[in-house]
């Protein structure tokens, strides 16, 4: 009886999470780049993932950029990636257009580019 | 619930949780640590709970579980203590993932299963009944190896 019980739990778990696989890796995205234009909502920099969200003419994307190794790499300080900053970043989407999430190649903040990942293109 | 929400915060605030954030290899090793424990708790617990299922007869019980037993039971104190500094990184985010929540019940399961066969039969089970390791037995290969698909699942959901 306990068995059943968990097995149903695992079961109702693996359905409701089914549905948003992305983060790891690239096999969640389209394959393709797109340019997307917007401010800074929110940071959340750090291991395993850094997150922003930013505001592109009214649409708020979930932007996933590097971890801080990378982030430093492509010549970001501390204090770049803030609120308020306006951002262009280009990078591959995720293949259900309705998920708004970005996971981004390059970046430029005013002219200056960051390359985060150097021979994706 | 107020109590977990202050918490959670605090837990992420924690020096070690910064050190874990930022560093460029503290958190990969830490994920290393957790794995190691994962592989000696499952590799030594599949074993022994195949054995309640009826494999390997001829292996007698209580000397498989003088080996298996406390190596499992190190791989999970590893685990549970690389597991706590990789929620640290994001308490507050890993708090609401439905993954995490269901390994935990799945290792509380587990772990107190165990407990309680060791502790109505002893240490190296000599008097339980085939009936009851099987069930054991059986349980436990549910509870570990669905507690590692959802440990592993953590990160592929928001």
């Amino acid at each position: 009886m306990r068995l059943s019980t968990i097995i149903a739990i695992v079961a109702l778990v693996l359905l409701q999470g089914g549905s948003a696989l992305a983060h790891h890796g690239w096999s969640w995205t389209t394959g393709g780049n797109i340019e997307l234009t917007g401010v800074i909502k929110s940071v959340r920099l750090g291991n395993p993932h850094g997150i922003l969200e930013v505001d592109a003419e009214g649409e708020i994307w979930t932007v996933e950029v590097g971890q801080p190794w990378r982030n430093e790499r492509a010549g970001l300080k501390d204090g770049d990636l803030a609120e308020g900053v306006e951002i262009r970043l280009i990078g591959e989407p995720a293949e259900d257009a309705s998920e708004k999430r970005l996971k981004v190649e390059r970046l430029f903040i005013g002219d200056r580019e960051y390359v985060l990942y150097p021979g994706r293109d | 619930m107020t109590l977990v929400e202050a918490i959670l915060p605090a837990i992420e605030g924690s020096t070690i949780a910064a050190l874990l954030r930022n560093g460029r290899w503290s958190y990969a090793a830490v994920n290393a640590v957790h794995i190691f424990g994962i592989a000696l708790l499952i590799g030594a617990i599949l074993p022994l709970d195949l054995r309640f299922l009826g494999l390997w007869r001829q292996a007698p019980v209580s000397e498989l579980g003088r080996v298996l037993v406390p190596t499992a039971a190190t791989g999970l104190a590893i685990a549970v203590a690389a597991g706590l500094l990789l929620f640290s990184v994001r308490a507050q985010e890993y708090a609401g993932n439905p993954f995490l929540l269901a390994k935990l019940l799945l290792v509380a399961t587990g772990a107190s299963a165990a407990l309680a066969l060791h502790a109505s039969h002893g240490w190296l089970l000599r008097d339980a009944s085939d009936r009851r390791l099987a069930w054991h037995g059986a349980l436990s290969i549910a509870c570990w190896t669905a507690a590692l698909a959802c440990g592993r699942f953590i990160a592929f959901v928001d």
